[in-house]
């Protein structure tokens, strides 16, 4: 290469390219730490998405095991929020868009999938985005994006698929409903009901009786509430060429993949699901084997 | 009744469909912009790209040509600093950055060929000025570097691309100077290049096009060097302090 020692004292361009330099390290800094802080809230959200996929129920609080284990975890997406909020503010909102999405959409996937979980209903943009606003008490905050809701949305479809296959499997029940019926029956059913919540486990022998014994209550199940997401991610209409169209083209095939899988996994329990034995799982392409399951029963 | 659509309330989607259909809304009325300054920006080329078969005596019509195109172009930038300056900046430049990259260098090429004289300068048609990216703002009449305000400006970035675009175009004029007779103009390229890489040199560039772009400056020199070296070895490079 040339030596650039010959010219580099004598260009008349030093100054301007030293404050250029400048700048560009300020920026680059700043966008190192927006990623590292994306980093931080994607791992920390895998794991409370990982200990949510351990409860059982729909429509009921997160039983207090769970919640304390998971609280650490919000706690430390709440710091990384705002160790990074004023790198993120006014000219710089969307500077660093593409750095911070992976964070915001994991986020977004736990957050979803616990509110769904505790109601049984998808939690709004609004919702959602108050939620990073609110994490920040000075007022400066980071900016969910509408993209970045619908793409962990998209996710959260994987993580319903998960959750009602493992349901299926332990319970011998797709989990739903529970939470219209409660509203219907009597204080005595449901204290009953709260009361099998501890050993979900051991408590699922009345469990299709009692679904048989109302057949009139509207129950929605997680396959039911898939398939409605399905319909609506499907409908958006999204901007031509842009990235967040090219982002969703992606999801959408592997989130249809999702809701099938569980419809193949019911199919297989109305069919066949009298003779297998507890515990049994859906031979699914994925992370479930049959042969994990048969040995953790 | 919460039942009568399950898990999903309506009013959510609507409410994202609307946000992405304005969306879809400002992206129609930048592209229109945009597809304008591109047809614009080609048409700087086609009169810039003259300088190649024209002596520098007569280059002066050349730049006058040129600076009467990049006055049209700028009218569109304009336009586009007012629609964009309405918007996050960050959210959108990606959709225009190339186009101003290339508005950027038309106007340095055709200041380094000796357009934009400006009175401080002397007046005079000297050849193988830079015009810092304050210039290139004033000239387009919009703001750079901006850091405080969240409006439409220049960005060092696209003043560094516009940069790399004009050390191509000026290893290539180097070579065509010569064609032309002219063994003076190789040498002021040449130094010129060497300063220009001894600049982007001390600049921490990350992975990126930049850094890409950046890493193919050293062979521009190669090349000017080269025509230099074939100058020289044939002594026809002119005594110094000629002009």
């Amino acid at each position: 290469m040339d030596g650039p020692s010959k010219s580099h004292s004598a260009s008349p361009f030093m100054p301007m390219f030293e404050s250029f330099r400048s700048e560009l390290d300020e920026h680059h800094d700043r966008r190192e730490r927006v990623i590292k802080a994306s980093r931080d809230i994607t791992a920390a959200s895998k794991k409370i998405i990982f200990s949510l996929q351990r409860v059982r129920n729909l429509g009921q609080p997160i039983p207090p095991g769970i919640q304390k284990a998971n609280t650490q975890y919000w706690k430390s997406i709440e710091t990384q929020y705002e160790s990074i909020s004023r790198d993120l503010q006014g000219l710089n909102t969307h500077r660093y868009g593409r750095n911070i999405t992976g964070g915001n959409q994991e986020f977004m996937e736990a957050l979803s999938f616990q509110h769904y979980i505790e109601t049984q209903c998808l939690i709004s943009y609004e919702e959602a985005r108050s939620r990073v606003f609110n994490m920040n008490a000075g007022g400066e905050s980071v900016l969910l994006a509408p993209e970045d809701y619908v793409l962990g949305v998209f996710d959260m479809v994987g993580e319903l698929m998960r959750f009602a296959i493992t349901a299926m499997a332990t319970n011998g029940v797709i989990p739903g409903g529970e939470a219209q019926q409660n509203k219907t029956l009597t204080g005595i059913i449901r204290s009953d009901e709260n009361d099998r919540d501890d050993g979900a486990e051991s408590m699922d022998t009345d469990e299709p009786t009692s679904a048989q014994e109302t057949p009139k209550v509207p129950c929605r199940n997680v396959l039911a509430d898939m398939r409605e997401l399905r319909l609506q991610l499907e409908r958006l209409e999204l901007p031509q060429g842009s990235k967040f169209a090219e982002d969703v083209e992606k999801k959408m095939s592997v989130m249809r993949q999702c809701v099938e899988k569980v419809e193949t996994a019911l199919y297989g329990l109305m069919i066949r699901g009298q003779e297998r034995p507890k515990g049994w799982m859906p031979d699914l392409r994925e992370e479930k084997r049959a042969p994990e399951a048969v040995e953790s029963y | 009744m919460a039942d009568r659509y399950g898990m999903v309330d309506p009013a959510i989607f609507e409410d994202l469909q609307a946000r992405v259909d304005e969306d879809i809304s400002v992206r129609d009325e930048l592209r229109e912009i945009i597809q304008t300054l591109e047809k614009q920006g080609k048409s700087v080329q086609f009169v810039l790209s003259r300088a190649h078969s024209t002596p520098a005596s007569a280059i002066r019509d050349v730049i006058s040509a040129a600076e009467g195109s990049i006055r049209i172009e700028i009218d569109t930038i304009s336009k586009l600093s007012v629609a964009a300056s309405k918007l996050p900046y960050y959210k959108w430049n990606s959709m225009w950055s190339r186009q101003i990259q290339d508005a950027i260098f038309g106007i340095l090429f055709c200041g380094w060929l000796g357009g934009y004289t400006t009175e401080s300068s002397g007046g005079s048609q000297t050849q193988g000025r830079l015009l810092t990216i304050e210039e290139v703002g004033q000239i387009m009449t919009v703001s750079v570097n901006l850091k405080d305000r969240d409006e439409f400006h220049l960005t060092i970035e696209e003043y560094l691309h516009a940069l790399i675009s004009l050390v191509d175009e000026l290893a290539r004029l180097a070579r065509n100077s010569v064609t032309l007779g002219d063994y003076q103009r190789p040498l002021l390229i040449s130094q010129f290049i060497k300063d220009l890489h001894a600049g982007f040199q001390i600049l921490n560039l990350k992975n990126d096009s930049l850094r890409r772009r950046s890493d193919g400056i050293k062979y521009r020199v190669k090349e000017v060097e080269d025509v230099v070296y074939d100058l020289s070895l044939r002594n026809l490079i002119p005594k110094s302090g000629q002009a």
